[in-house]
């Protein structure tokens, strides 16, 4: 094919293949940094409040410090793993995307493919439980937190947005690699 | 054949070797595509069975209340999402099947199923961990914030809910196999034109 149509074919392949390549290290390094955002911005969240706490009616209240951990809620720890998790990979496969060929990039798609669907899991869990401290659940009678946690709850929401950025970085890198199993030989 | 195979790369592969390699692969897709949509089915079927009616205490005395799936919206998701990911399975899967009846199958089909695939992995994934999440707390509770567990009053509906959760977990298992067979399936085709 590249042969019939002489040198300007070749040329742009090879271009086309540089622009694969490059699209690829970027969707890579944004994973990377993504998921380590996300993952620093919901482990290190915490915060505590002073709430008036009352025992009885005819006693005064009592100021009691109340405070919202993310080790507290396990969908939210089993979030920072993962992305952790995901972030290991994205340097590990940025290292081996650099040198790999053929079977190398199978296995690429497999971490890959492994980590969107880690990354999707820890997105939903975390993402059902929030909903639930922002909203509540009145049929459970869970009620929500968010109005006394508020920053808490915008923390977690913005390091659920990253983390779905990162997410969705990593499906288009499973898309990218197969489409570079499809075009060369 | 093996060896002139290795030596050209697979640029000449041997026609009759790769036509049954092809039906093999295409017999695994569909077998995996119909697991899929059984998975899916009895996911949802599960889940949607799942409602009991119990006598709990409530502040104001012990009262018949209901435990519904639709209660929670991470159920609510988990049922849509499966419900696609059964009309997918049954579109993909007569795909699959009318593509081994033809000896040439165009690598733009596998493609397209690795696309599509790799994005119905994404949404089981995300209603597995939110089902997962809220089935969570239901079993265990969380004192911090005062959830309690209801798994405790609702056996029945706990046990539901944890069985399609494992189910759909499959199916997301199912899944990336599916995508892995794909990307197997573009990998020995190449140079696709």
């Amino acid at each position: 094919m590249g042969n019939r149509n002489g040198g300007l074919d070749g040329t742009q392949r090879k271009e086309e293949k540089e622009g694969i390549k490059l699209s690829e290290i970027v969707l890579r390094v944004l994973a990377l940094l993504l998921t380590l955002i996300a993952a620093i911005l919901l482990g290190l969240n915490k915060q505590t409040k002073i709430v008036p706490i009352k025992i009885s009616p005819d006693l005064p209240a009592f100021d009691v410090p109340v405070s919202a951990k993310t080790s507290y809620v396990s969908a939210f720890v089993y979030f920072v793993v993962a992305n952790s998790i995901a972030c290991a990979f994205a340097a590990v496969t940025l290292a081996l995307a650099l040198s790999g060929k053929g079977i190398i990039r199978l296995m690429i798609i497999i971490v890959d493919l492994m980590m969107v669907a880690l990354l999707f899991s820890s997105i939903g869990a975390a993402g059902a439980v929030g909903l639930i401290g922002s909203n509540g659940n009145s049929h459970l009678r869970w009620n929500k937190v968010c109005n006394v946690y508020a920053k808490f709850c915008h923390q977690v929401t913005a390091s659920l947005a990253l983390s779905l950025l990162a997410a969705i970085a990593f499906l288009f890198l499973v898309i990218l690699t197969a489409s570079k199993l499809h075009k060369t030989p | 054949m093996s060896s002139m195979e290795s030596e050209k790369g697979t640029v000449v592969a041997p026609p009759a070797a790769e036509n049954g390699n092809n039906k093999k692969c295409g017999g695994v897709d569909v077998i995996l595509r119909v697991l899929l949509l059984a998975a899916s089915i009895a996911a949802v079927v599960v889940m949607v069975t799942s409602n009991q009616t119990e006598t709990v205490p409530t502040p104001r005395g012990p009262m018949r209340a209901p435990a519904k799936f639709h209660h929670s919206p991470a159920f609510i998701y988990f049922v849509v999402a499966l419900s696609i990911t059964g009309v997918y399975s049954i579109i993909t899967s007569i795909a699959s099947l009318s593509s081994m009846r033809k000896s040439k199958v165009p690598a733009k089909l596998f493609w397209i199923l690795l696309l599509h695939d790799v994005l119905i992995l994404g949404i089981v994934a995300s209603a597995t961990g939110a089902a997962g999440g809220v089935g969570y707390i239901g079993l265990k509770g969380n004192t911090h914030v005062r959830w309690m567990k209801i798994c405790n009053l609702y056996g029945k509906f706990c046990r539901h809910i944890g069985a399609s959760i494992l189910v759909s977990l499959f199916a997301a298992v199912v899944l990336v196999l599916l995508v892995v067979l794909d990307g197997y399936s573009l990998y020995r085709r190449i140079p696709a034109s």
